[in-house]
């Protein structure tokens, strides 16, 4: 049975995330996950208030990224958070965007050896081992963590290229696919399989999430309103060929990306069209969001994620979630 | 202003429809960053074992709304028909 995940960003202040995930996780949510960017708040002082605030949810950084925070230190922390709620905890690991990692002078330097190390060292360390690591990327000289880690933490691969599609279902418990349309995830899904095949491992070994944006309401206009402002900067920051395969304009796309640069809110929102709302977002009624959920489904995943803006008024489009969405699925 | 003994007055009736306006109010608040630590917290605590609508927790959300938007709490007195409510708050806001 399909399980539903829901991601916010610490832009905002805690007790509004806090709010939002205890409505989430009575409202039937299963995982909560929470952004990791340096501009906006900790994510891991974020998710210590929801593991206090929460009871069964199982949450975690969706995602982190090694450049930014070593995996040692990642290890420590995610393992901390499993003391505070054991077996609740999940590690979200990706490569992090290159823009901003630029900003504060970080090359994103071979991402697959980076993920794939940063997730082995992960293990270890949480595993209770002294590491001693030479990779391409990193290198550890005999850490080992003075107290004891418990029990084992799932780690997911945020994804998005079909070679990092491919090594997070070879090295994942669980892959984070950064997608909304069923084109794009079922050819993610297909990268996520042959990574599954080649660690001889089952498919449904492997919790396959689409990790959306994603936007609802009753009133389809007011859905929409809120997607612009994601969509905008998803179309913003998506190379050519992927607005190609949805037929997108890539002049307009440029339209946007220069009046995002300029603070030009009013012409980036403005330039946004509904081809791009439906290839970059899960967005409209309840219904809609229904047939395009089990279009995912079709597709083999195994976790919807309702990612940022969620709706014009998050309270309410979490209760539409939770009292129309979710129990259409748990039929 | 003593928000328990207004709470106290409001009728069993008001209460629910009065909670779902504090709340949306204050988490659609562009001055959340006047919000106290504690009283966030203790919000949240009641949120945690749902009684919001307890005495205690609509004490604290009303205290809330009216340090982050005391114009719109009065608004939203007014329209539940609360009128002497409203009043009080606008004389305590103009007051401070």
């Amino acid at each position: 049975m399909v399980k539903f995940g829901i991601e916010f960003v610490p832009r905002e202040l805690y007790w509004k995330i806090i709010y939002y995930a205890i409505q989430a996780e009575r409202g039937g949510f299963s995982n909560l996950w929470v952004t990791d960017h340096f501009n906006n708040r900790n994510v891991y002082v974020t998710l210590t208030v929801a593991a206090i605030y929460t009871n069964k949810i199982v949450f975690g950084p969706g995602v982190t990224n090694p450049y930014l925070v070593n995996p040692v230190f990642t290890a420590q922390a995610v393992a901390t958070l499993n003391e505070l709620a054991p077996g609740r905890v999940v590690l979200g690991m990706g490569a992090g965007d290159r823009t901003t990692l630029e900003s504060v002078g970080v090359d994103m330097q071979k991402p697959l050896s980076a993920i794939q190390e940063a997730v082995d060292i992960f293990r270890k360390i949480t595993g209770g081992e002294s590491v001693v690591y030479k990779g391409e990327v990193f290198k550890v000289a005999g850490a080992k963590f003075l107290f004891k880690p418990k029990g084992r933490i799932p780690v997911y691969v945020g994804a998005q290229g079909p070679k990092m599609l491919e090594l997070a279902g070879k090295i994942g418990d669980g892959v984070l696919i950064n997608a909304c349309h069923p084109k794009d995830v079922e050819y993610a899904v297909n990268c996520v399989k042959e990574g599954v095949r080649q660690a001889g491992k089952k498919f449904d070994e492997v919790d396959v999430v689409a990790y959306t944006s994603f936007s609802v309401h009753e009133d389809v206009k007011k859905a929409i309103k809120a997607a612009v402002r994601v969509v905008a900067s998803i179309v913003a920051g998506s190379p050519s060929q992927v607005l190609e395969r949805h037929g997108i304009d890539v002049k307009k796309a440029e339209e946007i990306r220069g009046a995002l640069k300029a603070n030009d809110w009013g012409r980036a929102f403005g330039a946004v069209t509904s081809e791009m709302i439906e290839a970059f977002s899960v967005c409209g009624t309840p219904d809609t969001c229904i047939e395009r959920i089990a279009l995912l489904l079709k597709c083999g995943i195994s976790q919807f994620v309702v990612g940022s803006p969620i709706g014009f008024n998050v309270r309410e489009a979490i209760s539409l979630v939770s009292d129309k969405i979710i129990p259409y699925f748990k039929v | 202003m003593d928000y328990r003994k207004l709470v106290e007055t409001i009728p069993m009736a008001k209460r629910e429809p009065l909670l779902n306006k504090l709340i949306d109010l204050i988490l659609s608040s562009k001055n959340d960053e006047k919000m106290p630590t504690q009283l966030a917290n203790v919000i949240l605590l009641h949120w945690q074992s749902d009684i919001l609508i307890s005495e205690s927790g609509l004490t604290a959300l009303f205290e809330a709304a009216v340090l982050l938007e005391p114009d719109k709490t009065i608004e939203v007195f007014a329209q539940l028909e609360l009128a002497g409510l409203a009043e009080q708050i606008k004389e305590s806001v103009t007051k401070t």
